[in-house]
């Protein structure tokens, strides 16, 4: 059996359980002729595939979701072989640029160009055009993003472009302007509630509501962390009462005992100690910027009221750093020591002034 | 008890003004001596701090009126300068040997008024009788070598050229370079490694008796098991000279190969006669060995000159060597820089290394003076200590020098031979280890330290890509200077600001590292980089207490194994996202964070606490999601904390054979086959990434005509991508079916 998650997720836009503007919205733009690109953007767990594949479905019919895993190979000049999956149906074909690297200019081009150049096959298909979903649009270098421009005018007749982000900041002005936007916002908690209760509902048991106003406050607006968090609560308690013990990931629990090390003791040997545990987390493919952030979060709840501020000024100061540079880990520990000394300063209450 | 305590304050004083550096440098001026040798015949002991001078320009000063200078007083020492805070140690050795001090003032009046022994009429007035004794023999000596080396050419020429020398013989002469010329004619003429000479002529004097025991008997130098000997030293110290000296003083013909021969393994194998089966024919054979005019012998010996350097071009040579030395009937004498070398791996059981070093300034220096007297060069001792030192003992080096200011003067100052070994100066290419550990040792950023900003950016760029990657790794283990009269919590204190400026200018360094190996490839900020990424964090936190070994040892960068980890396991990863696509929806940082945790106690944690009974039900779930066995694995192995892959040892061995075992024997569903697997062609990509420059996007238009030109350049080898494509596919493509049925 697959995970709750998987097992339950909408398959129609009127099976969604909120934001209803929005399937209202994504609704008539299926059913009109003019069906525009589109940029899906919001945070992770707030249900921007399961919207666009539902979008898919309102257009093309049960047919999108016979969906297949075709691999091409390509080779970069430097003999190096890069492998991309392209996940297709008869209708659409979803790309995942990132996944090339530094070469996702040229692949991008020439599989958006294939899929142009042919016609829509099926006959009796609603509409004309095929649709392209490019996953992690966000991570699309600059001179890809330029190549696409272009690409969403020419091509307009045979295709369109359904984009899916995290964040619009880092797609270039003349992108954003081609597409229509679409926010999909994190759900409330309300709104978590419902979706678990329907879950519930599915699985033959009752969910008591203070069971899942915790799961939905701990997953803060992630619906796929809250489903996952609740499928495992179930396997320990099977009643759901009680107070919860909810089990943190290994990496967050990991990230949390970081947090620990630094606060507990200021020294260039402690500061080692947490460049080993940096390096663990980074080598199981951690994202830095998640390290940062968890890492942040659970030292500014430690220290005094005096030091968060600028704690998390630094923090940001570093995770911008660690965007434009390439060594993650130089920064981490830059940031790390920057604490320790603030820390250390404000406990002997020294003068704090030359670090602004 | 209380003359301890204060000799040990008195030394953490002297150390401290130690790193204090002269008050004053350049303060003084040095007086003109009334001869340039004025001090020669003193031998002088610094100790303490001078105010106006280093150590080392005192030293230089010493060294450049004819003095010598010696780290401990002894009876035998003149003067001992005595500057502040002078060692404890060596105050009491002046005491005991009753020996005369100088202040720095004094010394330097020394310089201005003592007359050097150039400046009287009478010869070696002024010194005393002694050292003018000593000095004397030690002329005669050069002389009669000089007289020697004169003998035995005028000898040479004599039999070269059957008695007519008087014309031709000064035409030859300045045929031959001075190395050739001046090369060691006997065993006892080489300077320097003396045992080691010896010891390689007793091997090869004990061979043929060590060849009959088999190599059983290991003889007085324990060398006689070895049927071949390997010896390393750095270049110009008579390695190659002793080698064949050695050999024609065993009565063997020494037929030498070195670089400019090729030696490959087929040519080692062939060319050689390793069962030395037929000495005429191999002698016969090789015409051009017999032209050193050796004397052929019935014993051969063969001189592997320069084994580092089979590479390339030698493929094999190595190998097949070592596979000669293993059989070989006639001794083998092979030469190398670099002993340690990779290479030389298979060479280091079955050859006896035998190493050379370095002669020092005294070893060399009379044969040097012989020289120099014979070709009518006045150039004094101090001059040509300063030259060896300058070319670190390389006697070839230092020889060339002489030769080619031979051709300009016949005279040599000290400051000349300083810049001329200066201008000479070899390029040695320092280990990122050694370089590391000069950064951050206590000397290069203290306050004595003469060298410049330039000169410590240059040590960057002996290793550019290594050194930040060491400093980085490193920068944390020292004990910063800065520290150092600081105690409790300021020093703590003091200590964590140096730590954050050297992390944020480390942190600095990367951001232009991506200038110069991004997209941009802006080389021409290296400088920068250097003293971002080492200069500066160096200059912050150098210090005592980093060496090899000890609590805190220099370490080599994790960074290049914890990167090439995290590749592969993000490889691993994005596998993994591609099989489970067809169910989830989630990118490649998504599964890590969320599903691997979720996946876990449903993948994993069964296998250890229920063992084989939740095989089954782990199966079930894995091909759920298309999940392989390899997928598994890699699951296992991403977990961090608790979760990390050591649960592997907690699942006992029969549930995990068990478990493999029945994954094996049942059907799983595919959520594709790799490309690899299907045969596709791999299609190539023309452009690379462009630079990321802003300007690209504000023309508009030339997107365009590069797509246009790109379709037409593309579109005939498109067509021969295809054609190739349906060929190899279809093949290909029975294969695998036909192998999948078999499975089945």
């Amino acid at each position: 059996m697959s995970l709750w998650v998987d097992r339950f997720r909408p398959k129609t836009l009127d099976d969604l359980h909120y934001h209803h503007d929005l399937s209202t919205r994504l609704k008539a733009l299926a059913a009109s002729e003019d069906f525009p690109h589109m940029l899906f953007y919001g945070p992770s767990g707030a249900g921007k595939k399961t919207r666009i594949n539902c979008t898919l479905r309102q257009l093309f019919g049960s047919g999108v979701e016979k969906l297949k895993i075709d691999q091409r190979v390509f080779v970069s000049p430097s003999r190096r072989k890069l492998e991309i999956n392209l996940v297709q149906s008869s209708y659409h074909i979803e790309i995942t640029p990132s996944e090339a690297g530094s070469y996702d200019r040229v692949v991008v081009q020439d599989l958006l160009k294939e899929i142009a150049q042919t016609q829509q096959v099926d006959l009796g298909a609603k509409h004309r055009f095929k649709v392209v979903v490019i996953n992690e649009a966000d991570l699309l270098s600059r001179d890809a993003q330029a190549a696409l421009r272009r690409t969403m005018e020419k091509y307009m007749s045979n295709l369109r472009l359904i984009l899916c982000a995290n964040s619009t900041s880092r797609l270039i002005a003349p992108i954003r302007s081609r597409c229509l936007l679409v926010r999909v916002a994190a759900p409330t908690t309300q709104e978590m509630q419902v979706v678990m209760e329907h879950v519930a509902k599915k699985m033959k048991f009752d969910i008591p509501p203070e069971a899942s106003l915790q799961i939905a406050e701990d997953a803060a607006g992630n619906m796929r962390k809250a489903l996952l968090v609740f499928e495992a609560l179930k396997m320990q308690s099977p009643d759901l009462s009680g107070p919860l013990h909810i089990a943190k990931p290994d990496w967050e629990t990991y990230c949390h005992k970081v947090a620990d090390l630094i606060v507990q003791e200021q020294s260039p040997a402690r500061v080692m100690e947490v460049r080993a545990k940096f390096y663990e987390l980074l080598s199981h493919c951690i994202p830095p910027t998640v390290i940062l952030k968890t890492v942040a979060e659970k030292v500014v709840q430690k220290v005094d009221e005096a030091l968060k501020a600028d704690i998390m000024h630094w923090a940001a100061f570093y995770e911008l750093r660690m965007r434009l540079g390439s060594k993650k880990i130089y920064h981490l520990e830059a940031w790390v020591v920057k604490v320790m000394c603030l820390y250390k300063h404000f406990t002997y209450n020294f003068d704090m002034s030359e670090f602004d | 008890m209380s003359t301890n305590k204060t000799a040990s304050s008195s030394w953490a004083a002297a150390k401290a003004a130690k790193s204090a550096g002269p008050k004053a440098p350049g303060s003084k001026p040095v007086p003109e001596p009334k001869t340039h040798d004025c001090l020669l015949g003193l031998s002088f002991v610094f100790t303490g701090e001078l105010s106006s001078f280093s150590r080392q320009e005192a030293v230089d000063l010493a060294k450049r009126f004819g003095g010598r200078v010696t780290l401990q007083p002894s009876s035998k020492t003149s003067y001992v300068v005595l500057g502040e805070d002078a060692g404890p140690s060596k105050l009491a050795a002046i005491k005991k040997h009753g020996l005369q001090t100088l202040s720095e003032d004094s010394f330097l009046e020394l310089i201005g008024t003592r007359v050097g022994p150039s400046g009287t009429h009478a010869k070696g007035a002024g010194l005393d009788e002694k050292f003018r004794k000593k000095m004397e023999r030690e002329e005669e000596a050069i002389r009669s070598a000089a007289r020697e080396m004169e003998k035995r050419e005028v000898k040479e020429m004599k039999e070269a050229h059957g008695g007519q020398l008087a014309v031709s013989k000064i035409s030859d002469m300045s045929t031959h370079l001075w190395t050739t010329r001046y090369a060691p004619k006997t065993l006892k003429e080489i300077c320097g490694n003396k045992g080691q000479v010896e010891k390689l002529r007793q091997w090869l004097q004990d061979w043929p008796s060590s060849l009959k025991s088999n190599f059983k008997k290991p003889g007085k130098n324990a060398m006689n098991v070895y049927r071949a000997v390997l010896i390393t030293g750095p270049p110009g110290i008579g390695k190659t000279t002793s080698a064949h000296l050695c050999a024609k003083a065993e009565g063997y013909t020494p037929i030498e190969m070195n670089a400019s021969d090729t030696r490959s393994k087929k040519l080692v194998e062939d060319g050689m006669n390793i069962h030395n089966i037929s000495l005429d024919g191999w002698i016969a054979g090789q015409q051009k060995t017999n032209a050193l005019g050796v004397t052929i012998t019935n014993r051969t010996c063969l001189i592997m000159d320069e084994v580092d350097g089979m590479s390339a071009g030698d493929r094999g040579g190595v190998g097949a060597l070592n596979a000669l030395i293993r059989k070989t009937r006639i001794p083998i004498i092979c030469i190398a820089n670099d002993g340690g070398a990779q290479k030389l791996r298979p060479l280091t059981s079955t050859t006896c290394k035998l190493p050379f070093r370095k002669p020092d300034a005294s070893a060399v220096r009379s044969r040097m003076l012989s020289i120099a007297y014979k070709e009518k060069m006045k150039i004094p001792t101090n001059v040509i200590d300063q030259l060896i030192e300058g070319a670190q003992s390389d006697i070839r080096q230092v020889l060339n020098m002489m030769s080619t200011w031979r051709l300009s003067n016949d005279t040599m100052t000290f400051d000349e031979g300083k810049d001329l070994a200066k201008m000479n100066e070899k390029y040695t290419i320092l280990t990122p280890f050694d370089v590391t550990s000069k950064m951050l040792g206590p000397y290069l950023f203290s306050r004595t330290s003469r060298e410049t900003l330039n000169d410590k950016m240059e040590l960057y760029f002996h290793d550019h890509a290594f050194v930040p990657l060491f400093i980085q790794e490193n920068y944390l283990k020292t004990q910063p200077a800065g520290t150092r009269d600081l105690a409790g919590s300021p020093k703590m204190l003091k200590h964590l600001r140096l730590m954050d400026k050297a992390a944020s200018s480390i942190s600095d360094s990367d951001l232009v590292d991506v200038f110069i190996r991004g997209p941009e490839q802006h080389w021409s900020f290296m400088p920068l980089h250097a003293v971002c990424s080492t200069v500066r964090p160096a200059s912050f936190v150098y210090g005592s207490g980093m060496g090899y070994g000890g609590p805190n040892g220099m370490s080599f960068p994790q960074w290049l194994g914890q990167n090439s980890k995290q590749n592969k396991l993000g490889r691993q990863l994005s596998d993994i996202q591609a099989r489970m696509r067809l169910k989830v929806s989630g990118d490649k940082v998504e599964i890590r964070q969320s599903y691997v945790p979720a996946l876990f106690p449903h993948l994993v944690k069964p296998l250890v606490t229920d063992g084989s009974d939740a095989v089954d039900d782990v199966i079930e779930r894995m091909d759920e999601y298309y999940l392989t066995k390899e997928d598994w694995d890699t699951i296992v192995e991403l977990g961090v904390g608790e979760n990390k892959d050591d649960v592997l040892k907690k699942i006992p061995a029969t549930t995990k054979t068990a478990f493999t075992r029945r994954y094996n024997a049942g059907e799983h569903p595919i959520a594709f086959h790799k490309a690899v697997d299907l045969g596709k062609v791999p299609k190539k990509i023309s452009g690379g990434p462009v630079p990321d420059l802003e300007e690209a996007f504000d023309l508009d238009d030339e997107p365009e005509l590069a797509d246009v030109s790109d379709e037409e350049t593309k579109k005939p080898s498109e067509d021969q991508d295809i054609g190739g494509d349906k060929l190899i596919v279809s093949k290909s493509k029975k294969a695998t079916r036909g192998k999948g049925k078999g499975k089945r």
